[in-house]
């Protein structure tokens, strides 16, 4: 049967009381626990200074020479400058009958540039599939009271700042719709630049310390966001 | 002349992130010690504590671009480490002993008889804690070796400050009867 300390005794351990603190009948027991931890060695413990060598050394091997990976980071960098989508809002002050002239121009244009160079349907759809960036995919969150929203994860390096959503209305509902390269991406809402919210209409995935992680795959060309 | 402030623990994970890998070592050296204590202790041997750490560092590499919260990379890190010391537990890890010790004696003050027999003591308290389950060693170690307070190994582990304390008394107890049949 276990013999167990006495509450007080516990709280002696756990450094909360002194051993004057207890009444006189449990001082020997108080004693008898000071001296079970007693012996505990709290000693640092020394590694062996070639530790950081044998660490970075397989860091290099794996990530390749470092110039290599400095230049494909910076190049996904310009990449992702170049294919992240952006709201642009245009204002135009034009005269009706310039719209009209405008609008014929456009139709005379494509009749008669359509009919000599458009190439064959299949072409096109090939062409659109290896050129795009990426799939676009609308990210929505109902977070009302909400002051702001962001989306971070494995595309943004998990930047708290980078992706903000745009709340429609009054409503409670934030959105913003991303490119994504094809793969799989992990991803949680960040709340008023706190809270951490894994997507509830996408599954998740343990990211191994404790959390959720949403996770959106997207398929090469021709295939679909999951 | 001014001293240049160390870079923040956020600032060397973006400059990797970025493609300076070279930058992780500032990491290592920063984190490497850190917890070695913990690491010796919950798995029984320095070495051990060492390989532990050394994939725990490399993993933190692998999965930096998971790190949410670049400014927390300790206690991200610790968690990595946390994870790497249970899984080897579960996996019944490597012979388990007491804390490599043989310095002591020629070391000690207190002449070779005193030092055997504390050295006993000790042995015999690392035999017994191994006998916890990793929850309790690991809230023991904490506390009573790297000196924590509940809080703060509330906000590494994610564990409630209540629920440490029930691990811990129950380990308390748990090392009462184990060394009570090893006397």
């Amino acid at each position: 049967m276990t013999r167990e300390f006495h509450p007080l005794v516990k709280r002696l351990l756990d450094g909360e009381l002194t051993l004057g603190d207890l009444p006189l009948e449990l001082r020997r027991e108080g004693e008898e626990a000071l001296r079970l931890l007693a012996p505990l060695d709290r000693a640092p413990v020394t590694l062996s200074p070639a530790l950081d060598a044998r660490v970075m050394a397989t860091l290099r091997r794996r990530a390749g020479s470092p110039a290599t990976v400095r230049e494909s980071f910076r190049a996904r960098r310009v990449w992702r400058w170049i294919s992240a989508p952006r709201d642009v809002e245009i204002r135009l002050r034009v005269r009706p009958w310039a719209v009209g002239a405008l609008a014929a121009a456009a139709v005379l244009a494509t009749l008669v540039l359509g009919r000599s160079s458009a190439p064959p349907v299949g072409d096109a759809v090939a062409a659109f599939g290896s050129t795009r960036p990426g799939v676009l995919v609308r990210f929505v969150l109902y977070a009302p009271g909400a002051r702001r929203v962001a989306i971070a994860g494995t595309f943004n390096q998990w930047d708290r700042e980078a992706t903000p959503l745009a709340p429609a209305g009054r409503t409670g509902v934030w959105t913003t719709t991303l490119a994504l390269a094809p793969g799989q991406h992990q991803y949680a809402f960040v709340v008023d630049g706190a809270r951490w919210v894994p997507d509830p209409a996408a599954p998740a995935v343990d990211d191994g310390f404790g959390r959720r992680n949403s996770v959106v795959a997207i398929a090469g060309p021709g295939g679909r966001a999951l | 002349m001014g001293r240049a402030e160390p870079a923040s623990d956020g600032a060397v994970v973006r400059a990797v992130l970025a493609g300076d890998v070279e930058q992780f070592a500032v990491l290592v050296r920063r984190y490497r010690d850190r917890y070695a204590r913990y690491a010796a202790h919950m798995l029984g041997s320095a070495d051990a504590a060492e390989d532990a750490i050394q994939d725990a560092l490399i993993r933190a590499f692998d999965q930096l671009r998971h790190c949410r919260e670049p400014d927390r990379f300790a206690g991200w890190f610790f968690l990595i480490l946390r994870n790497r010391c249970f899984a080897e537990r579960r996996r019944g890890f490597r012979e388990a002993r007491p804390l490599e010790d043989s310095q002591e004696v020629a070391t000690s003050v207190d002449g070779p008889d005193g030092a055997v027999e504390r050295i006993e003591r000790r042995r015999a308290l690392e035999r017994a804690l191994l006998v916890l389950t990793p929850e309790q060693r690991e809230v023991l170690v904490l506390k009573h070796v790297q000196g924590l307070p509940y809080e703060e190994i509330a906000q590494l582990t994610g564990a409630t400050v209540a629920s440490l304390k029930m691990r811990m008394h129950r380990a308390y107890d748990r090392l009462r009867d184990e060394l009570e049949e090893h006397r």
